[in-house]
């Protein structure tokens, strides 16, 4: 089973391979240290410049920018208190009072080797966790990977917590857009409005990069920040001779990957949730819980390893059923779809030279935050942070229109794309989620191809969908988490009734 | 003054859903056209966008009957219907008098507009951009921009 693990590390450390990881790592904690800017977006603007590339390239550089963002938003958390991304708030809450006692040098470095850490634990468990589970899926006939794919999408709604209504609508909007073209099976047109550009369906990527690179960009011009960012020098020493002051941190690091890997798999929770479990767990256990909150450097390790050990992770459920765990893996989905490979059991069949490189991507990407993170280059990036805003604004603008306009060379995907656009914006600014719209895209038009050759298979007889024992299974699980979470909230809430009483 | 943010039907949520519910409701007509199986599921989600719309819509009003106030959507109006009018009029430049030329002026045009008024910086800067842009789209990877539909009349 891990043998063409093994086949796939020849092809990844080819020079052009390697140097997509290298070059990814690198952008990624530039678009992680500048707030406003996330790893989904940086994604989203890069995914149509992949088109020409050989598709290891392509991951490479997405695996790349994944875990560098992710320990980018360390820099400004930790230097001004502005985290860089969602993820990197818990480390902002020990991080800067560090900085403030001149030790935001060593608060950086104690970042860098934890997001690394945490990065290696969940590149680890996608390699051992990710083949058993895709030769399970493999068995799965159209009716199961229609409650396969209905399953994704109630479970990212249901168990993101926030307003249901909201996503469900978000939901919703993203499966209608799915249905869009040519029918799959009659190949009638559906909701073309007589455009031919539309025939062959609305790309993902069109979709994506609306949705996730417009929104931020005119956030970055509506307030345009000033940040003073540190003009001298951090002063680090070289980051392995602080090592042996990390060493205390090993349970830490230990109990926040585990959380992180777990958080990463479970549809719907991120990067910010496993540091912040983390950070309060590792505070719960202290022995000097009085000092966290002033300048603890386990708290900066705590919140680190945590967002990056769910990186990896949330491509498990991506890769081997089609179920993204977070905002960033269902953009890498798209990445994926983009270059013809169709997430699911068949990918491992069909490429697996490609889904295991891209997963040793991950680990040498982990790995890389060690060396190209480390003090000199901490000190380099922490001047990233005095880049005009408006100007960084008008650049991703052109970078966006070129990328899209490049999907196939016609202006009207980019005034699609300023349409979905304007409908993210005002999504995003009404808390709709936006993971349920890029899913029901995905997994819609993948839900219905299989619910109509379910049909067809049983001759129009709606009861095939629930014979076997795996698609009961899944129907249960469907429910579980669909009325789980209410019916927690109700037993719980009997029971605090009942104590007051 | 009145406060217009806190009447009944000018609230961003409620906006929101009347918009959902037209729309969805328009959208439902042709649908009525196709085949029973194709329309099933654009149907199925039309419908499910009307019904959580008008929840939404009910919601919305509770809480405006409430006396709760709607919570603002942007910051700065002014500045985000300006760079997003700025963002498609550059679109329509591309269009219309090709890649480069509008590129050469959208760039330190929404900078300037937006709070970055350094001369010697915009010009270093549109100057970086659009070099970049011809070595690694143009001559490395041979992409074709619009020459824009002007030039060609």
């Amino acid at each position: 089973m891990y043998s063409e693990l093994f086949h796939a590390l020849p092809e990844v450390l080819s020079l052009t391979n390697f140097l997509a990881v290298v070059i990814g790592v690198v952008a990624g904690i530039v678009v992680g240290a500048l707030p406003g800017l996330s790893a989904t977006m940086a994604i989203s603007v890069l995914v149509p410049f992949t088109f020409g590339l050989e598709p290891l390239v392509a991951l490479g550089l997405m695996a790349g920018i994944y875990n560098g963002a992710m320990y980018g938003g360390a820099i400004p958390a930790v230097l001004l208190r502005i985290p860089g991304t969602p993820a990197a708030v818990a480390t902002s809450f020990d991080g800067y009072p560090m900085a403030q006692k001149g030790e935001g040098g060593f608060a950086l470095q104690v970042a860098v080797v934890s997001s690394c850490i945490g990065g290696i634990a969940s590149a680890i468990a996608l390699m051992l966790l990710a083949p058993p589970l895709s030769k399970v899926t493999l068995l799965f006939g159209p009716s199961e990977v229609f409650w396969v794919a209905v399953f994704g999408l109630c479970s990212i709604i249901f168990l993101l917590g926030g307003n249901v209504v909201k996503g469900l609508v978000s939901a919703c909007f993203g499966v209608f857009v799915s249905v869009v073209g040519s029918d799959p099976i009659f190949g009638t047109d559906r909701y073309t409005f007589g455009q031919l550009e539309l025939l062959d369906g609305i790309s993902i990527v069109i979709l994506l990069v609306g949705l996730y690179a417009l929104p931020p960009v005119i956030d970055l011009l509506e307030s345009p920040l000033k940040t003073e960012a540190a003009n001298e020098s951090l002063g680090t020493e070289p980051i392995w001779r602080t090592l042996p002051r990390m060493a205390r941190f090993r349970k830490t690091w230990l109990r926040g990957s585990i959380l992180g890997i777990w958080i990463g798999i479970l549809p719907g929770a991120g990067g910010s949730m496993a540091a912040f479990m983390s950070y309060n767990e590792a505070r719960r256990t202290s022995k000097t819980p009085e000092t966290w909150g002033k300048g603890e450097p386990e708290g900066v390790a705590a919140a680190e390893v945590a967002n990056n050990a769910d990186t990896a992770s949330a491509l498990i459920p991506a890769l081997t059923l089609g179920i993204p765990g977070t905002a960033v893996a269902a953009v890498m989905l798209g990445g994926l779809l983009i270059h013809g490979l169709q997430p699911g059991p068949m990918l491992f069949r069909d490429n697996p030279d490609i889904v295991f490189g891209f997963m040793w991507q991950f680990l040498f990407g982990a790995i890389l935050l060690f060396f190209l993170g480390g003090s000199l280059a901490t000190n380099s990036f922490a001047k990233v942070l005095r880049l005009p805003r408006p100007l960084l604004g008008s650049v991703i603008i052109v970078l966006m229109l070129i990328g899209v306009y490049s999907i196939h060379g016609r202006m009207f995907d980019v005034y699609l794309m300023l349409g979905f656009g304007a409908v993210g914006y005002i999504m995003d600014k009404l808390d709709f989620p936006l993971p349920p719209v890029v899913l029901g895209l995905i997994l819609g038009a993948f839900a219905e191809e299989n619910l109509r050759l379910a049909l067809r298979i049983g001759r129009g007889d709606w009861s095939i969908l629930f014979r076997n024992p795996t698609s009961l299974v899944l129907v249960a699980m469907t429910l579980a988490v669909v009325f789980g979470p209410g019916l927690k909230r109700r037993i719980l809430g009997r029971r605090g009734t009942a104590r007051q009483t | 003054m009145p406060d217009h943010r806190n009447h009944s039907l000018v609230r961003p949520e409620t906006l929101t859903a009347i918009g959902l519910i037209a729309v969805s409701a328009g959208l439902l007509i042709p649908a009525a056209g196709l085949r029973p199986i194709s329309a099933l599921l654009p149907a199925a989600m039309l419908i499910g966008l009307l019904i959580l719309a008008a929840i939404m819509l009910v919601k919305d009003q509770r809480k405006a009957a409430a006396g709760e106030a709607a919570k603002p959507m942007m910051k700065a109006p002014g500045r985000v219907l300006g760079a997003f009018g700025l963002i498609v009029l550059h679109a329509v430049a591309v269009d219309l008098i090709g890649f480069y030329p509008s590129t050469a002026l959208s760039v330190p045009l929404v900078a300037r507009v937006f709070g970055y008024r350094h001369p010697l910086g915009l010009a270093i800067a549109t100057l970086i951009v659009l070099a970049s842009i011809w070595l690694i789209f143009g001559l490395a990877m041979s992409r074709d921009f619009p020459t824009g539909r002007y030039w060609s009349l």
